[in-house]
């Protein structure tokens, strides 16, 4: 849809003066078209019209009940509280404590897995921008700038690579990618630095995913969920290889 | 910082937020849905996934961009979940009708009853180009579409309502 005075005829005119009726474009055409001026006040006119139309009444804000956040002020990190339930009498008592210590260490795990899931599904809905359907790839300068070859090695076999952004991620930055699945957009969050033990599935409100464990790190793919990602999986994990 | 002054400036920004953006965050969720009761919902869900996700908000100024992303989300969770079809206009729940029943008058229900029936595709980026203020380019950017898709459902979506007043004047 042009929008240029020199090129501008009837049909142009009315068809960009009809997609936004605050257009100031085309004078040169109006000047010489009043069926077109008179389109346009009459456009004008109904646009204010809908505008008048759209302004519905808005009942009291009714605030839901706002759940506490966790922060950095007032959480005790894993860390501390092992430290601080660590009984003195560890070498008395060795049998119990490997036990106690095994069940810790599965407890941390699934603590941090559970963790790392839910900052994955939540990051989503921080970056609403990233999930749009284009055609648009990033230029190799945005990736090689978002995923530097001091982190990890990436071709472009995984697909086409719409969005490129460094993202924090359980305090880490790191790569926030998206490539166009079959049915939307698909998530890729490479963590060189998340290492699970095995892979964990992701179940959004309308998300489906997965983190995949890969060497030291793992790497999150999220889609649509009617989106069918296991050849996404395989193309990411082809075509990511980390460098440390 | 301690944890309860961190705890009362996130809350603080958060009414902040709540306080200017409220009314369209409402208006754009009761014409994405066209259904003031699921609206409320709506908007009491976003409101909740706002206040869990405000710290990913770093620039205020893009307040109203995000807030309102996160409305379109929830809507369409909200409709995915109850699998809501199409609505019939002769046939409209109470909190559907309650959209069209305050129209200050005649000439403007008759218009408020015509956008009300646009295909969604076309109703909602006229809702944000006249209402909320965004441009084509930001439109395409919300709903995931090329400018110039957004610029075409624009100018078919003024045509129809621009027909449908033009019928109603002749009868």
């Amino acid at each position: 849809m042009s929008t240029s005075n020199e090129t501008m005829n009837c049909e142009q005119y009315r068809q960009a003066v009809g997609a936004d009726p605050s257009l100031e474009d085309g004078a040169d055409h109006l000047s010489d078209c009043a069926v077109c001026r008179k389109f346009r006040d009459e456009l004008r006119v109904l646009n204010t019209n809908i505008a008048r139309a759209l302004q519905v009444s808005v009942p009291p804000l009714n605030l839901p009940e706002l759940p506490g956040i966790a922060t950095q002020d007032n959480v005790v990190s894993l860390d501390s509280r092992r430290s601080l339930t660590r009984p003195a009498w560890f070498a008395l008592a060795a049998s119990v404590m490997v036990a106690a210590v095994l069940g810790v260490q599965m407890l941390t795990v699934d603590v941090d897995n559970v963790s790392l899931a839910n900052e994955v599904l939540a990051h989503l809905d921080h970056e609403p921008a990233a999930l749009v359907v284009s055609s648009t790839p990033v230029t190799s300068r945005t990736l090689d700038r978002v995923v530097p070859a001091n982190v990890a090695r990436m071709d472009h076999s995984a697909g086409l690579i719409t969005y490129a952004r460094s993202c924090v991620i359980n305090g880490k930055t790191v790569p926030h990618l998206v490539i166009q699945g079959e049915r939307g957009p698909v998530t890729i969050l490479l963590m060189p630095d998340e290492e699970i033990a095995t892979a964990q599935t992701l179940d959004g409100d309308n998300t489906h995913g997965v983190i995949l464990p890969v060497g030291e790190g793992s790497i999150a793919i999220i889609g649509a969920r009617e989106e069918p990602l296991e050849r996404i999986e395989k193309s990411v994990l082809s075509s990511v290889a980390w460098s440390t | 910082m301690n944890s309860s002054s961190t705890d009362a400036a996130r809350r603080q920004k958060f009414d902040r937020l709540v306080v200017v953006f409220h009314s369209d965050m409402y208006r754009y969720a009761a014409w994405l849905c066209r259904d003031k009761a699921i609206a409320e919902d709506v908007v009491q869900e976003a409101l909740l996934r706002a206040w869990k996700s405000l710290d990913a908000l770093r620039d205020e100024a893009a307040a109203k961009h995000w807030l309102l992303t996160i409305v379109r989300r929830e809507n369409a969770r909200y409709f995915e979940r109850r699998r809501l079809e199409t609505v019939d206009i002769d046939n409209l729940t109470a909190s559907q009708s309650a959209l069209l029943a305050e129209a200050p008058d005649e000439e403007l229900n008759e218009l408020r009853e015509a956008i009300y029936e646009l295909e969604d595709d076309y109703r909602e980026p006229l809702v944000l180009q006249v209402m909320m203020g965004y441009s084509t380019r930001e439109i395409a950017e919300m709903m995931g579409l090329k400018q110039g898709a957004v610029l075409t459902r624009l100018h078919r979506a003024r045509l129809r309502l621009k027909d449908n007043v033009a019928q109603v004047e002749q009868e």
